[in-house]
């Protein structure tokens, strides 16, 4: 069913649904020209409907998790951290007012308009405003995105595809931090049961048009190497009208591979991607190859999520892309202890 | 040379009951030392691994100087720039069924797992669903633990298992591999505060902190900050004393095994004199035959030492249960494991075995390098000059007591240099022996003549004949003896000290909760308030805290009802102390006192949960409860300080001229059971407290028994020489027309009479080094004051211990007597 979508209030947490995420990337650029992507991503996982004792901080409902990764386009170095907590005294949550979710210190939080990302591990750091250029956008039918076949099999989805972004980020490496700016791409998904038994993972697109355009597709793989039926996208033009994609409109060619020397994993590494509806014809190539998350907590996931560049045409005009890709379920299944 | 040496060795196979007499002899001597040795570093070690495996990858703990900390400090530090993780612990223990405690450790497995690997490795041996279920049913269950593989096996648990303990069942959910001794629970820690009853709180923060000092600026206000290097010192300090025991008493083992082994290897050489004369005599050089001496010996401390490597190994087995009974009740709930069989303890045993031999043997060899062929193929071994000889080993000897007096005055300097002047103490007082046995003989004469005729006294004779032989084995046993002693009265002085502390302090009629594991609610106390008849109600809380950079503790306690119903004994001031204790001062213990230098009228300042706080001291007090030192202080101080409302236990004083006392004592009894809070009387109490001293001193009391085998050794050694060396003596003996049991009263009379000589010098030596232990050794390493008490018990087992050891001693040569005396002639062989 269709929601009945409110903002800010849905901005927030969706305790009555097992899964959440706040998904934040971003591709950045410092006074020198120097590019950087960044990920900050918070996870809810809902593991009970009530808390056992609800008087004790400690009781659980929730596990909420974050990964934070930063690419340094120059140094071609990837960096990521993780962190898991429950609930507990004041450690992790998720307001359900607005974007407002912490994981032990790294947070998202929206003030108006404004949102205000801020994490930070060892030499990693990240402090960053966001301010929307373009409205809300939702995918699939009016926000609720067909994930397989089913009732149920599905999320809710919408995302800010263009995101004003300014602020700073320390890398591994640099003396201090840096000013940055650029743009940023978020995404919420809140549901409870999206993928069916026989999917193997996901390949996700999140790319900015030079000429104003944003553009997501993702393809769900089915374990036997199908792609999913009902895997789709949604279109993002420069005044914010969005249409949904099928997946007949969309053609993506895999133009090379990556293996990591982590996982053993073998990733697509660049594409070619063809709306013929939309006259988008564009090839992306990862800014750093190896940007692949490795997570040992609760729940170990090893997913690639790295920034991308490239080029191509929209409408008959040459435009530059930017944007992020995510790859999951090419090394290993998904879902760890929990 | 090869055929002087070959000779030689052929003379340990020729004498096979004796060489094996004198490699045990050996043996035994390194078996004490290696023992104790092993023991006490597998103890230290079995510590140091807990307590790297639980500190983890933590740099840092924050925690409340007293008392648990509100968890919501966990939200304030994980935005303070300094701090890389967190991890929230509790750490309490639990009582499981048979009365053991063991640590329970509360932890947020997410958090933690940046710490320590315990919260990561949950159902690591099960995979999917399996481990899943685990961590799930870890997580959600109330009552769930992990127990480590050590303690599982021991209490035959496994996952699924359910036990009893002091806070209610507990459920296995995994059995976790732990690379160390002590036994643990986990659980996690929301559970765990429901378990202690604790919720919002937690014992401590530990965390991994990259900029010590701007942290420490900003957590400064009420929070004891302690990073792994202070915790190390902190550690050391509180181990301190107990290593120092351990050092002591490994360097005891050495000092009577070294002692032991001298004395073996002595008469190994002594009984070769005569064929040292022989080889002489045929033609020998001095330099071969020393060389077959140093062969001889070599092997024969060799040999010992390498059997005593291997039982000393098998001893500190034994040793480090004991060792591990007495931390448990004092520091840590440590099983201590043995360190593993090493081929170092071989080579140490061999090396310490050699070595001593060598020095035992050397001034033999030196005589034998004035041997003089004639005079020893003429039999008699007796020099002339040993009146002088012996005045001047006794000169020495008061040399030795002057240097030990010397080093005790400068004892509060280190406490080794009490140490060094013990060992003075003890070599000194064996260069007396000589002299003890030239000025016993003459009242033992008579004395064994009216009991035993002239084989009495002729064995007395003996004894002042060969004072060269006698007086080394009788120093060596009378060293063992006064150890024996000496140990023995410090423990029964110690043990009545506490005695009369407990009967002053802890004059309570029943006590609540003092096992430490289980705290007594606050409306408890309450309740029984309202219990008509009860005269008054100590509330008791002990905290340990750090001081000055050491450890001591708080002791919060009701100052009005101890001045009424306690006798504290004072070392500086009197009852009148109590009245400003009421009004916010504290008192100290002796301990306290003496660790840092405050006296009564000093001020101390404690850091308390809004800051320092000064406070005046107005009274030092005898206290045996920790080494560490105590501030005393009321309740309402205390809770002024540290808002810690915690009550460890509760004393309950009924006033004896109450008619109805036997049911009050009866309705708090019942009202504290239905609680689930462990009483006790006052004796059951007392005998609580003394069980924990006599754990504590078990691995003295098994130093005793060594001391008490080393010396059976060493007088049997002694006196099989002397019987091997005198066979011709019994040819003499025979044709004047002594019978075997003449020869067997003369033999069982010398070895009794040498066992008293060294029981009488023990008795006087023994009771100088007990006073030296109490005075200036416990004083220096515990700062409290132990009185002499004498109780006859270790005199009196020393004594038949004596007893036996010489007759035990004796009990070869007269074997030797019955089997060969009657054919013994008098001829050269």
């Amino acid at each position: 069913m269709p929601r009945q979508w409110s903002f800010p209030r849905d901005h927030g947490s969706h305790p009555q649904y097992r899964t959440e995420w706040w998904y934040f990337t971003g591709n950045l650029q410092d006074g020198r020209r120097n590019k950087y992507g960044y990920q900050l991503t918070f996870f809810r996982y809902g593991l009970a409907l009530q808390p056992r004792r609800p008087v004790n901080a400690w009781s659980i409902r929730d596990i909420y998790l974050a990964h934070f990764a930063l690419t340094d386009g120059t140094r071609n170095a990837f960096h990521h951290a993780e962190r898991v907590s429950r609930a507990g005294p004041d450690l992790a949550g998720a307001k359900e007012k607005g974007i407002n979710v912490r994981v032990l210190g790294w947070s998202a939080a929206m003030e108006g308009k404004r949102i205000d990302l801020m994490a930070s591990h060892r030499e990693m750091a990240l402090a960053l405003r966001l301010t929307p250029a373009k409205p809300v956008v939702f995918h699939g039918e009016r926000g609720l995105s067909k994930k397989g076949p089913g009732l149920g099999k599905a999320s809710f989805y919408y995302s800010f595809t263009d995101l004003k972004t300014e602020g700073t980020i320390g890398v591994p490496g640099m003396t201090a931090p840096v000013a940055v700016s650029g743009t940023s791409w978020f995404d919420q998904e809140f549901g409870s049961n999206q993928m069916t038994q026989d999917q193997a993972g996901w390949d996700w697109f999140a790319l900015h048009l030079s000429d104003g355009r944003d553009l997501m597709v993702y393809y769900l793989r089915k374990k036997d190497g199908a792609v999913e039926k009902e895997s789709s996208g949604t279109l993002v033009e420069r005044d914010g009208t969005s249409r949904h994609l099928r997946l007949s409109g969309i053609e993506t060619t895999v133009l090379s591979r990556w293996k990591s020397g982590k996982s053993a994993g073998r990733y697509p590494a660049a594409w070619r991607i063809r709306i013929p509806g939309a006259s988008i014809d564009v090839t992306v190539n990862p800014l750093v190859a190896g940007q692949e998350l490795v997570t040992t907590a609760a729940m170990p996931i090893t997913y690639w999520e790295g920034a991308v560049t490239g080029n191509g045409t929209s409408q008959g005009k040459e435009v530059a892309v930017e944007g992020y890709v995510e790859l999951t379920g090419y090394a290993g299944t998904l879902g760890g202890i929990f | 040379m090869k055929s002087v040496i070959r000779s030689f060795l052929r003379y340990i196979v020729r004498r096979r009951g004796l060489s094996a007499l004198q490699l045990l002899g050996i043996a035994v001597g390194v078996t004490a030392a290696v023992g104790m040795m092993l023991a006490s570093r597998s103890a230290l070690k079995s510590i140091e691994g807990a307590v790297d495996f639980l500190r983890g990858g933590a740099t840092h703990t924050l925690e409340r100087p007293t008392g648990p900390l509100e968890e919501k400090v966990l939200a304030g530090l994980l935005t303070d720039p300094a701090v890389r993780t967190v991890a929230p612990v509790i750490d309490r223990q639990v009582r499981i069924e048979g009365g053991e405690r063991i640590r329970l450790l509360g932890l947020d497995p997410f958090l933690d797992r940046e710490i320590r690997s315990i919260a990561d490795r949950i159902g690591e041996s099960e995979s999917g669903d399996v481990r899943r279920k685990i961590f799930t049913s870890f997580l959600f269950d109330p009552g769930a633990v992990l127990v480590d593989a050590g303690t599982a096996k021991r209490l035959g648990l496994s996952a699924g298992s359910i036990f009893k303990t002091s806070q209610g069942p507990l459920r296995v959910v995994y059995v976790f591999p732990n690379p160390t001794g002590e036994p643990l629970i986990v659980a996690d820690i929301g559970h765990a505060q429901e378990l202690f009853g604790m919720r919002g709180a937690i014992d401590r923060v530990d965390m991994v902190i990259i900029d010590d000092d701007p942290f420490r600026a900003r957590w400064v206000r009420g929070f004891k900050i302690e990073s792994n290097h202070q915790k190390a010192e902190t550690l050391a300090a509180l181990l301190g004393a107990f290593e120092l025991n351990l050092q002591v008493l490994s360097l005891f083992a050495l000092f009577v095994g070294v002692f032991l082994i001298y004395n073996t290897a002595m008469f190994a050489v002594v009984s070769r004199r005569r064929d040292a004369g022989i080889l002489l005599a045929i033609g020998a050089s001095r330099r071969q035959i020393a060389a077959a001496f140093l062969v001889e010996v070599l092997l024969l401390g060799a040999a010992g030492g390498a059997l005593g490597g291997v039982l000393g190994f098998l001893l500190s087995g034994f040793l480090v249960k004991v060792v591990g009974n007495a931390i448990s009740s004092l520091y840590f709930f440590l099983k201590p494991a043995a360190l593993p069989w090493s081929f170092l303890n071989l080579a140490g045993g061999i090396f310490l075995g050699a070595a001593a031999s060598l020095v035992g043997c050397l001034p033999s060899l030196l005589e034998l390098g004035r041997v003089q062929p004639v005079r020893v193929l003429q039999g008699r071994t007796a020099s002339r000059s040993a009146p002088t000889k012996t005045k001047n080993i006794a000169l020495l000897g008061v040399l030795c007591l002057v240097v030990a007096g010397i080093l005790f005055g400068l004892a509060s300097r280190h406490v080794y240099v009490g140490f060094a002047g013990v060992f003075a103490f003890l070599i000194g007082a064996s260069l007396f022996t000589g002299l003890a046995i030239v000025l016993s003989v003459p009242v033992l004469k008579p004395l064994f003549s009216v009991a035993m005729g002239l084989s009495g006294k002729i064995a007395v004779g003996n004894i002042r004949e060969n004072l060269g032989r006698t007086s080394v084995a009788v120093a060596a046993f009378m060293i063992a003896l006064s150890l024996s002693i000496g140990l023995g009265a410090m423990i029964d002085s110690f043990r009545q000290s506490v005695v009369w502390w407990m009967n002053s302090q802890l004059r309570g009629d029943l006590y609540i909760s003092t096992k430490g594991d289980v705290n007594v609610p606050e409306d408890f106390y309450e309740e029984l308030g309202a219990i008509q008849g009860i005269g008054g109600i100590d509330i008791f809380r002990n905290v340990p805290i750090t001081f000055r950079g050491k450890p001591a503790s708080i002791t919060s306690i009701d100052a009005s009802v101890l001045q009424r119903y306690d006798r504290f004994v004072w070392f500086e001031g009197g009852g009148e102390n109590w009245e400003p204790v009421k009004r916010g001062s504290v008192i100290v213990s002796e301990s306290f006192s003496r660790r840092f230098g405050v006296k009564k009228g000093d001020r101390i300042s404690l850091e308390g949960a809004d800051g320092p706080s000064d406070l005046a001291v107005t009274g030092v007090f005898y206290d045996y409860s920790t080494e560490h030192g105590v501030i005393m202080m009321d309740r309402s101080t205390y809770l002024k300080l540290f808002r810690d409302r915690t009550i460890n236990s509760l004393g309950i004083f009924i006033d004896v001229t109450n008619p109805n006392r036997r049911q009050i004592i009866d309705e708090v009894k019942h009202r504290a059971l239905v609680r689930g809070l462990p009483v006790a009387t006052r004796e059951e109490f007392h005998k609580r407290i003394l069980d924990i001293f006599d754990g504590t001193f078990a691995v003295t009391r098994s130093m005793r028994v060594l001391a008490v085998i080393v010396a059976f050794f060493g007088i049997a050694g002694a006196l099989m020489t002397l019987f091997v060396e005198r066979r011709k003596e019994f040819g003499i003996y025979r044709a004047l027309g002594f019978s075997t049991g003449d020869m067997v009263r003369m033999t069982i009379a010398e070895s009794v009479a040498m066992g008293f000589i060294s029981f009488a010098t023990s008795t006087l030596v023994g009771t100088a080094f007990a006073l030296i232990l109490i005075k200036v050794i416990n004083l220096q390493s515990f700062n409290w004051t132990v009185f002499y008490h004498f109780t006859p018990q270790p005199y009196l087992v020393t004594a038949l211990t004596a007893l036996a050891a010489s007759l035990a001693a004796a009990a070869y040569p007269v074997w030797s007597v019955f089997r060969k005396y009657p054919a013994m002639q008098i001829r050269e062989e």
